[in-house]
């Protein structure tokens, strides 16, 4: 079965920032490749226009006023952060080797 | 148990105003229905605190509209205040937005009381709700078969009659094709016309947010309650303000009808065919013209699909990376270990293959073969949509080309989700309207639905279409009342 190298999985989990075992590489291999075979397609359409669609309405979009507000309060914010400290949010230390 | 929901919207209405019945009894009979059918899973979280004081809270209001007072469930992957919208992944697991998607603003601002979040495909991809992190919901009609989806749990507790109303977004098809396998209306707004500020993004350029319901003129009035400009959603469209339900029950002679051909090929199962059919020789003999035609590229639809979606799926759910929301992976080496196995663990199988397909495709010059030239080639088909509605009220086909089959099913073919959709993505791609209607059943009595398209804003005219076939079919559409004939 036609299959990407583990180094092309590799490449495109880097891509998309995601971490994969050597057990998930075996199945990526097999299943990305079906997938990309399955885009490839695009390639062999002809005769279409070169322009592309911006949008999908007719509509011109309507931009707002461009008008500081407040919209939410940091007190609710507060409410999604696991730690914090007065109005800080503690994250976990990250110091790079 | 009274079984009040089961009445029509202009029944419980007239109840609810004449104070024979509180909304309280409303909701209770939600919670009892959905405490009895559990094993449908249709709902990730239930609000029953705040259901039950809404309900006591509008006791001592007017009731000033058909929607007051009528419980309604929520996909869960529109964003609730205080409340845990999930979308069905362990990366939200644990969490509660702050703030209100503007759809939930317009349905409280109706006193509509919001019973729970519902099942859905993780993120909203996938076509069968199994993709989702809390167990997939169950088809009423048969158990152990796909509710569809991915919004799977609203089209599921609609069709069992547990709550009368939900939400659902539709991104390539996922309203309208677990609608067709339930057996429920379903609608698919024309792109901008529902505000999607407060849906969690998946396909920025094709997602909306529609009404699921049991009939179709309770499914216009929710359309009624959720359209109309927002100024935080700039694909929001400013129209002049409608109302769906008002070319419902009008006589269809001279409607001008097209089939593609293309709905009616050998990739739609024959039962599924001959009951389109049966509509088509009902809608001529009945007045109106039926012609076959042809639209270009919908047998590349499901390309583009993959291409549009799965690129824009990895753009939008980069933000999803252990620091700014959700799931975080707690022992990182650095912080680009906790980006990576933060995705890793957050996120399941189907989520992370399209994430990593879309990267790949929008990655250096791959954004132009591929991205690029899908959008080239949507812009075409819209343009071919349109040509058609030149000449054509409407047009119609089957929602999908097979009924609903076997949970587990299909899980080893990555392929096997976007095909489910291939007759319903096109309308995505060119933002167009599209509605399901249930029209009949398979042999194995299992739901088959009609899909119906009209040009963009001509929701109103697809509404009249679907109710005169409604009232014509007359068909039994309540799962339970069938399983105890």
């Amino acid at each position: 079965m036609d299959k990407l190298s583990k180094e092309e999985v590799l490449h495109v989990a880097d891509l998309a920032r995601i971490y994969v075992s050597d057990e998930e590489i075996e199945n990526y291999k097999i299943e990305l490749k079906q997938l990309l075979s399955d885009v490839e397609k695009i390639k062999d359409v002809k005769g279409y226009d070169d322009e592309i669609l911006i949008s999908p309405t007719d509509s011109f979009l309507t931009p707002r006023e461009d008008v500081e507000k407040d919209t939410v309060e940091f007190n609710d914010i507060k409410k999604n952060i696991p730690n914090t400290f007065g109005n800080f949010v503690e994250v976990p230390v990250m110091i790079n080797e | 148990m009274s079984k009040y929901l089961s009445l029509s919207i202009k029944e419980i209405n007239e109840l609810l105003k004449t104070k024979k019945i509180k909304p309280i009894d409303l909701v209770n009979e939600a919670f009892e229905e959905i405490e009895s059918n559990k094993d449908l899973n249709c709902f990730i979280t239930l609000d029953k605190e705040n259901a039950y004081n809404k309900a006591r809270e509008l006791e001592n209001k007017e009731v000033d509209n058909i929607l007051f007072g009528i419980p309604i469930a929520i996909k869960d992957n529109i964003i609730t205040k205080h409340l845990k919208t999930t979308c069905a992944s362990k990366m939200l697991e644990n969490f509660v937005p702050i703030y209100d998607a503007t759809v939930i603003e317009k349905i409280n601002s109706k006193n509509m009381i919001i019973i729970g979040k519902t099942n859905m495909d993780e993120f909203a991809m996938g076509s069968t709700s199994q993709t989702s992190y809390f167990g997939p919901p169950t088809n009423p009609w048969n158990k152990n078969m796909i509710a569809g989806g991915s919004s799977g749990g609203s089209a599921s507790c609609i069709s069992a009659r547990l709550v009368p109303f939900a939400l659902g977004s539709d991104t390539g098809g996922s309203i309208r094709q677990p609608a067709s396998y339930c057996g429920i209306v379903g609608m698919k707004p024309t792109y901008g016309r529902v505000s999607r500020y407060g849906l969690v993004a998946f396909a920025s350029s094709l997602d909306q947010i529609g009404p699921m319901t049991t009939n179709v003129y309770n499914n216009a009035l929710l359309l009624n309650a959720i359209v109309g400009f927002d100024e935080h959603d700039l694909t929001s469209v400013e129209r002049k303000e409608e109302d769906f339900t008002r070319l419902i029950g009008e006589d269809i002679k001279g409607m001008k009808i097209a089939v593609p051909n293309f709905f009616l090929s050998d990739i739609i199962s024959k039962e599924i065919k001959e009951n389109v059919e049966k509509i088509i020789e009902l809608l001529k003999e009945n007045g109106a013209t039926v012609d076959y035609v042809d639209i270009k590229y919908l047998d590349n639809a499901v390309n583009l699909y993959q291409i549009i979606a799965m690129g824009e799926a990895s753009s939008n759910l980069a933000r999803f990376d252990g620091i700014k929301f959700g799931y975080s992976y707690e022992n990182p080496e650095n912080l680009e270990d906790l980006y990576r196995k933060s995705r890793a663990i957050g996120f399941g199988k189907e989520v992370k293959r399209r994430i990593m397909v879309g990267s790949y495709l929008l990655s250096g010059e791959n954004a132009t073969t591929y991205y690029n030239k899908a959008l080239s080639i949507r812009d075409d088909m819209r343009k071919s949509f349109k040509d058609t509605f030149q000449n054509y009220d409407l047009i119609i086909g089957p929602t999908t080309t097979s009924t609903a089959y076997n949970l587990g099913e299909g899980l080893d073919d990555p392929r096997q989700t976007f095909m489910d959709d291939i007759l319903v993505i096109p309308v995505n791609m060119a933002g167009l309207p599209g509605l399901n209607i249930p029209i009949g059943f398979s042999k194995k009595h299992l739901p088959i639905g009609l899909h119906i398209i009209g040009d963009s804003f001509e929701e109103a005219k697809m509404y009249k279409l679907a109710s005169f076939i409604e009232g014509k079919l007359n068909l039994e559409l309540n799962p339970l009342k069938e399983v105890a004939k």
